[in-house]
């Protein structure tokens, strides 16, 4: 008989005995174990036991035994690979958590040497680094020895997978996990540069995290966040999953203030200057903005040496400001934020002012000419001197519609004073560049959001035009690689927001008829709204618009009910230079007239001097008067001005008069009556052309007057919706 | 100090009693307490005085006297324990176990409330004699037994104030009986556990849960009754075999924490000598008597009763089941206590379980295996082999026993034939170790370091502090309650054997 003869005869008698007396199977082996103490096989059956039994204390114990002293036995290794499996994931099941407690039993030295080994046997770099992140979180000291190789193991098979995206299992675990333990682990000493470069990885992870694109089924639960402006971090982690990584360890929460953390970490351990841990990212801006202020007036050589602090610091203050910008004026754009709870802003040229500069007009008209002339000449380039006019600009928004205007203003504000100071310095703005091209953040439709809306603040205009392309091409290719993209419905709006701001770039550039251009683009798209609901919105903002003046911008809701009064309005002042020049243009007053029909009484001073002008005239002729003119006071004085009270001011406002006026041949008239009239109108045409060209006149007039009076009730939003649209040719035509 | 507490329950006593306090306190301070021994003129005197009083005054009186002058005997002189006068432990015979000092002057005897009255009484004076010192010494100068007529009352009143500390959970006195039960001959120590076996498991049987709760205040008076019971319940008749719920509560205190069954070996001082025919230092053999008996006695319980229905099987069962587990804590706890010898350094050196014990045992399980032959019951003789077996190879691995394989074989020679004893008795089969270098017992190492080994070292004095392991703020993780391996090939046991069983 064998020694192991012995051992398979008494491990046997146990295994018969389990199911009946498991006690009596425990004391038969552990007389075994006391007969045949290095006998693998009695040792395995007793943790087996306690394995299957789930008794963890006394199972750990055993295991310790079998790890110690049967190393080699593939067994173990495989019993070992099942635990630590367990360990990783974050399975709530009963066995695993099983697992996880006899893990925790065992002894430190133990643990270590098992993960380790563990690791070894791992071939899936994700599952390695999982592993070895297991043992780092435990073992601070292994940090040291293994911190850094598991972190650029990380980062290198980030760049082997060849990934799209930062926001990646790698990136995460590096960010999230390890980058932690390495920058915490007091005994690390890591180069500078080294520090330098975990930390820009890890702000990109961030900064695309919170930025990432809505998923397909992120819209539908995000509908229930609403005041998310409020905190843009908090809640958008739902139902996100990065591709290799569960949906809970996917969830990086506050990712901010993980970021603000690791600049006050990283900081200190650089040494950098006038370092107390910044709580905010104001805060942080505001100390590299004073450091840079000191350092540029000393020398030059510790400028340098503070660069990559200033860059680093500005940077994040940057992005994390125009986030909280663009979030609140494009929610839809990221993840957990939704085009049902909020609306897309967008940032225009206000022109609230448009109705009341006829009295600066007729006091100054020279000065007012100068100044026009003046501005159609400089806005056609970029000047530097144009950059001083940018400067404390206002942007003027309704608060009732945003609530947390004053934070969007303030992020604004914030960031634009970031990027000021990431160009104030040729080697800060080589850093900056450096960190943007490695991001590749010219991708970063977001990014370019806030680019435009910093651009057209800073008076830019041809620039922000030339970003406001790029933004339509990067949207373009974005539509493109995702063409199920859940969003190109509503973003029919939000593609229009960019044609809005060019449309308002040109006229603030003076290019009118490019500027018109882009409306009637827009306007097409519109639905008109009840015009009462628009006129309480547009009362609110009354007081304001008249005491700041001229150059100031608005943030407008991206909607048709703000979008259509700002066209008209844009379209108001294309017109309004044009039709008070001092050559006569019967057309461009026209236009003028019929616009000034919106929020009227608004422009009435501005109506009034179309009148006068008219009166100066002696006549007027408009054939789409009485197609789009409807408002009663207008109509009143119009018909005043013929009487020989008024004037007798010859008005040619029936379509045939002028036609018949200017082209005598009757064909043709039919022909472009037929264009320029709607059908309503048919009628009067056969009529009006059988009569004589003078007598009926007077009568058609009143007539007209009268059917015209009837249609006062109709829609104004309507009236002029279809003005846009159907005079869209002659009103980009009667620009220059 | 030492007498205030009798003093609160003399304060409403009769006149001459007072006077006689006054008058000792005034001795006290007089002499300055150094000679305190009170003459046996004296002592005659105050006989007198007690024999004139009832007899509950007169036993309140003795105590009370023996407080005063053992108590400042143990002040006063700082060399070994003070012996008690004669003539004290004359008036604690006569007045306290009333035996009758001349033929002719009969004590009187207490009433049933008296008695009462007066085991309160000593139940409170032990509960509040705050000195640990003093309270061992009136307890043994009350129960030591002395070879004479007085003992039968002495074991009597002992029953009943055990009896009692237990009800109202005394731990004072719970642990004076447990010094009691260590330093009394056995066949005392199997009487008051018969007393008490009566009063709380066959009397009233709902009254073991109150003995259970027991084992939390005194482990060290439980572990002593564990030894106690096992040396009482032998199994040599139907009367002689442990109720099952003994059993149950000995298997759920042990289960509870193993540690207790070594309890009273731990904290014995090594060189302390103790009378001949004690109980032995662990229950560990007794245990290990009643798990191999065990098969083999209920198998002869049950031949009258084959028919006798359902519910005596079952409980055969459960009784089964508890024996296992017993058996495979008694293991446990030799593993234990090897972990204690090699920290010690006492592997090879002391006996724990003594060979004379161990081969009473083998002879007694011979015989009832003879006795059972003729029966079909080759199962249980198997079981009870297959534990002998384990038990005597586990207690060689372990150290507990120091016996080498021939003589074990010499032992188990009448044994009827098992495998698994073939092959302890052969020993195991030497081969070359896989490992490099000898096998070394593996100490387990602890998560938390610094905390201290869970079995306290020998200390030089009794120590009669609560068990440290059972306190509640330890935590009792199961590394140190666990096993660890054997040092098996440095162990003079461990040697080869050519023959080998037969399977």
């Amino acid at each position: 008989m064998s020694a192991q003869g012995d051992c398979e005869f008494l491990v046997k008698r146990a295994r018969e005995l389990v199911p009946q007396d498991p006690y009596a199977a425990k004391a038969w082996l552990i007389t075994a174990r006391t007969l045949y103490p290095a006998d693998f096989n009695i040792q395995y059956e007793m943790y087996s036991i306690e394995r299957n039994a789930e008794r963890t204390a006394s199972a750990g114990r055993l295991l310790y035994d079998i790890f110690v002293n049967f190393p080699e036995q593939p067994v173990v290794w495989r019993e070992i690979a099942v635990i630590t499996a367990a360990l990783r994931n974050d399975s709530q099941d009963k066995h695993a958590q099983f697992l996880k407690g006899v893990f925790e039993t065992l002894p430190g030295p133990v643990q270590c040497k098992m993960l380790l080994k563990a690791t070894e046997q791992c071939f899936n770099t994700l599952e390695k680094a999982e592993m070895l992140l297991l043992l780092l979180k435990r073992f601070p000291e292994s940090v040291v020895q293994h911190g850094v190789s598991l972190g650029e193991s990380l980062l290198e098979a980030e760049t082997v997978e060849n990934l799209d995206t930062p926001v990646n299992c790698f990136r995460k675990l590096f960010v999230c996990d390890v980058l932690p333990l390495i920058l915490n682990n007091p005994n690390m000493c890591l180069p500078v540069s080294l520090l330098y470069k975990y930390m820009h990885k890890a702000a990109e992870f961030y900064i695309c995290y919170v930025t990432r694109e809505p998923s397909a089924d992120a819209q539908i639960q995000g509908s229930q966040e609403v005041g998310g402006l409020k905190s843009p971090g908090r809640g958008r982690s739902q139902r996100y999953v990065i591709d290799g990584l569960s949906e809970k360890s996917s969830v990086v929460t506050e990712p901010w203030d993980r970021l603000l953390e690791m600049v006050g970490v990283v900081g200190s351990l650089c040494d950098w200057q006038g370092e107390k841990a910044s709580r905010s990212y104001s805060e942080l801006l505001q100390r590299v903005s004073e450091l840079c202020r000191y350092m540029s007036a000393t020398d030059s050589e510790g400028f340098s040496r503070c660069c990559a602090q200033i860059v680093t610091c500005c940077t994040l203050v940057l992005f994390h400001s125009a986030f909280h910008y663009v979030s609140a004026v494009q929610p839809s754009l990221f993840q957990g934020h939704t085009s049902l709870s909020s609306c897309p802003w967008v940032l225009l040229e206000d022109l609230s002012g448009v109705y009341t500069d006829v009295e600066v007009e007729r006091k100054h008209t020279h000065k007012k000419r100068k100044l026009a002339d003046g501005r159609e000449k400089t806005m056609s380039s970029d000047d530097e001197d144009l950059l001083a006019k940018g400067r404390g600009r206002h942007i003027v928004v309704n608060k009732a519609e945003m609530p947390s205007w004053a934070e969007t203003l303030e992020h604004f504000r914030t960031a634009r004073e970031s990027w000021d100071l990431l160009h104030s310095h040729q080697s800060l703005e080589t850093e900056f560049a450096k960190i943007c091209s490695l991001w590749k953040t010219e991708i970063w439709m977001w990014f370019r959001i806030f680019l435009t809306d910093m651009i057209i603040y800073q008076g830019q205009y041809r620039k922000a035009l030339s970003s406001l392309g790029l933004m339509s091409s990067l949207q373009l290719q974005q539509n493109q690689n995702q063409n199920q993209n859940p969003l190109s419905g509503s973003s029919s709006l939000e593609t229009q927001r960019a044609i809005i701001q060019q449309a308002s770039c040109h006229y603030a550039l003076g290019e009118y008829r490019m500027a018109c251009e882009k409306l009637l683009e827009v306007v097409s798209g519109l639905m008109p709204q009840n015009h009462e609901a628009v006129k309480s919105s547009e009362e609110q903002r009354k007081p304001r618009s008249k005491t700041r003046r001229g150059n100031d911008l608005r943030l407008l809701p991206c909607t048709s009910k703000s979008i259509l009064p700002f066209c008209l309005q844009l379209m108001l002042a294309c017109f309004k230079l044009r039709a008070f020049t001092d050559n006569r243009d019967d057309l461009a007053l026209g236009h003028v007239i019929v616009l000034l029909q919106y929020d009227w009484p608004q422009g009435e001073n501005l109506f009034l001097k179309a009148v006068d002008k008219i009166c100066q005239q002696g006549s007027f002729q408009y054939e789409n008067f009485f197609n789009y003119v409807t408002n009663i006071d207008m109509l009143e004085e119009f018909a005043y001005l013929r009487t020989t009270e008024g004037g007798r001011v010859q008005l040619e406002l029936l379509p045939n008069q002028g036609m018949l006026i200017k082209n005598p041949s009757p064909a043709l008239g039919v022909e472009l009556n037929t264009l320029l009239l709607p059908g309503a109108q048919k009628a009067d045409r056969h009529h009006t052309v059988t009569r004589g060209i003078t007598k009926g006149v007077k009568e058609d007039f009143r007539l007209a007057m009268e059917r015209q009076v009837s249609r006062c009730g109709e829609n104004l939003l309507t009236v002029l919706h279809r003005f846009c649209i159907n005079e869209k040719i002659i009103l980009v035509q009667s620009l220059p | 100090m030492s007498f205030t507490g009798f003093r609160s329950y003399f304060c409403d006593e009769q006149r001459s009693h007072c006077q006689l306090w006054a008058i000792n306190v005034c001795r006290l301070i007089e002499a300055n307490v150094t000679s305190l021994i009170i003459n046996s003129e004296e002592m005659s005197d105050i006989r007198h005085a007690l024999l004139r009083r009832d007899p509950l005054s007169a036993a309140k009186e003795v105590l009370y006297h023996l407080d005063i002058s053992l108590g400042s005997a143990l002040q006063s002189s700082t060399g070994p324990t003070p012996g008690l006068e004669k003539s004290m432990v004359e008036l604690v015979e006569e007045f306290i176990f009333h035996v009758p000092k001349d033929r002719n002057i009969q004590p009187k005897r207490m009433s049933c409330v008296q008695e009462l009255q007066l085991l309160e009484i000593m139940c409170s004076y032990f509960q509040e004699q705050s000195k640990d010192a003093i309270r061992q010494i009136i307890f043994s100068a009350l129960f030591s037994l002395q070879g004479n007529k007085a003992d039968e009352s002495r074991m009597a009143m002992l029953g009943k104030l055990v009896s009692m500390a237990i009800a109202v959970c005394r731990v004072p006195i719970l642990e004076c009986a447990a010094v009691w039960l260590q330093r009394t001959h056995s066949a005392w120590c199997v009487r008051l556990a018969q007393v008490l076996m009566d009063d709380y498991c066959t009397l009233v049987p709902c009254a073991i849960s109150t003995l259970q709760n027991i084992c939390s205040a005194s482990p060290r008076f439980c572990c002593q009754l564990i030894t106690a019971v096992t040396a009482l319940y032998d199994f040599s008749s139907d009367e002689l075999t442990p109720p099952p719920a003994l059993l149950e509560m000995l298997v759920g205190w042990i289960t509870e924490d193993p540690r207790l069954l070594l309890l009273t070996f731990i904290n014995t001082p090594l060189n302390s000598s103790l009378p001949l025919g004690c109980l032995e230092i662990t229950p560990l053999l007794g245990l290990l008597r009643w798990c191999v008996k065990a098969p083999l006695a209920y198998q002869r319980c049950r031949k009258p009763a084959l028919t006798n229905g359902h519910g005596e099987s079952e409980k055969g069962t459960a009784s089964e089941e508890l024996y296992s587990k017993l058996h495979l804590s008694v293991l446990q706890v030799f593993l234990m206590l090897q972990v204690h010898l090699t920290e010690q350094n006492l592997i090879g050196r002391l006996a724990v379980l003594p060979v004379e014990s161990v081969a009473t045992l083998v002879e007694e399980v011979s015989r009832l295996c003879e006795k059972l032959t003729p029966f079909p019951a080759a199962n249980h003789i198997q079981l009870a082999l297959d534990r002998l077996a384990q038990a005597l190879q586990v207690a060689m691995a372990t150290g507990a026993l120091l016996c080498a394989r021939e003589d074990l074989r010499a032992l188990c020679s009448r044994l009827p034939h098992n495998n698994l004893l073939q092959l302890v008795m052969s020993g195991p089969v030497v081969q070359p170790p896989p490992h490099s270098g000898p096998f070394q017992p593996n100490m387990y190492p602890h998560i938390h370091p610094g905390r201290p080994s869970s079995l306290s070292p020998h200390s030089p004095h009794p120590v009669l502090s609560p068990h440290p392991a059972l306190s509640p703020h330890r935590p009792l993780t199961a590394h140190t309650a666990h096993p660890s391996l054997s040092p098996h090939a440095f162990h003079p046991a461990a040697m080869a054997f050519p023959y080998r069983p037969i399977r």
